[in-house]
């Protein structure tokens, strides 16, 4: 069973194919370098929020949501290192900006 | 966080219906609780998911508040879905579920506590909403 799995939700076309293989291979390469996983043991997936059926703040939403789960938990500052990790990675790879995404590393 | 998903049957719930409920969804997450707007998502999925009504809201949010602003949320919540919508009283529930503010991080920042929050988190939500 893997100890680290990520299920990352999009808006419709605004992270291509191409793009997600980069960016799980990020998360593969963080959950190594922090939590020692080895990246074959990290599922990855990723679904779309279709057109007009995300929002936030009352207004058509352009966030990405990567929601990490930890078996077992991790300490509350290896947790904010891996979520900052993810953050800067997810930004650099798919070019949104903090305010577009959220990142959540939970202890199952 | 916030995060409402609305489980809705396909093609139930229209654009102008789905953008009204989102609006009234995150007004009253903010009244109830004083969040910046920019926090506060809401998803319609068309999904399959096997709920007790055919509509359902599965809220996600911040541990810490009181059973009676949980209460009151979730009520404001499911009274607004069907007002906007005309679905029947029978035909939509909900729930929302907790989990604790440090496992998120949003904005850059991780979440605070609900009652923990600092002018600078209030900041950076106004910010990110434009306003």
């Amino acid at each position: 069973m893997s100890r680290v799995s990520f299920n990352c939700t999009m808006q419709e076309g605004q992270i291509g194919e191409e793009t997600r293989v980069e960016l799980a291979v990020a998360l593969q390469q963080i959950t190594q370098d922090v939590l020692g996983e080895s990246p074959d043991d990290v599922p990855v997936t990723f679904s779309d929020i279709p057109s007009g059926f995300g929002f936030r703040g009352g207004e058509p939403s352009t966030t990405s949501l990567v929601r990490g789960s930890i078996v077992g938990g991790v300490t509350q500052d290896v947790r904010e290192d891996f979520m900052r990790r993810i953050c800067d990675c997810w930004m650099e790879i798919s070019g949104c900006t903090v305010d577009e995404l959220v990142v959540s590393a939970r202890d199952v | 966080m916030p995060y409402y998903r609305c489980v809705v049957p396909k093609d139930s719930v229209p654009y102008d219906q789905r953008a009204a409920v989102a609006k009234a969804f995150t007004d009253i997450h903010c009244g109830n609780t004083g969040a910046p707007r920019s926090f506060v998502h809401v998803v319609f999925d068309e999904a399959d998911d096997r709920w007790e009504t055919p509509y359902f809201l599965d809220g996600g949010n911040r541990a810490g508040r009181s059973e009676e602003v949980k209460a009151e949320l979730l009520s404001d919540l499911i009274g607004a879905f069907r007002e906007i919508t005309g679905v029947a009283p029978e035909a939509f529930s909900g729930r929302i579920t907790e989990g604790p503010a440090k496992w998120t991080m949003e904005g850059g920042m991780v979440l605070p506590e609900p009652g923990e929050e600092t002018e600078e988190w209030y900041s950076h939500g106004q910010a990110a909403a434009g306003g």
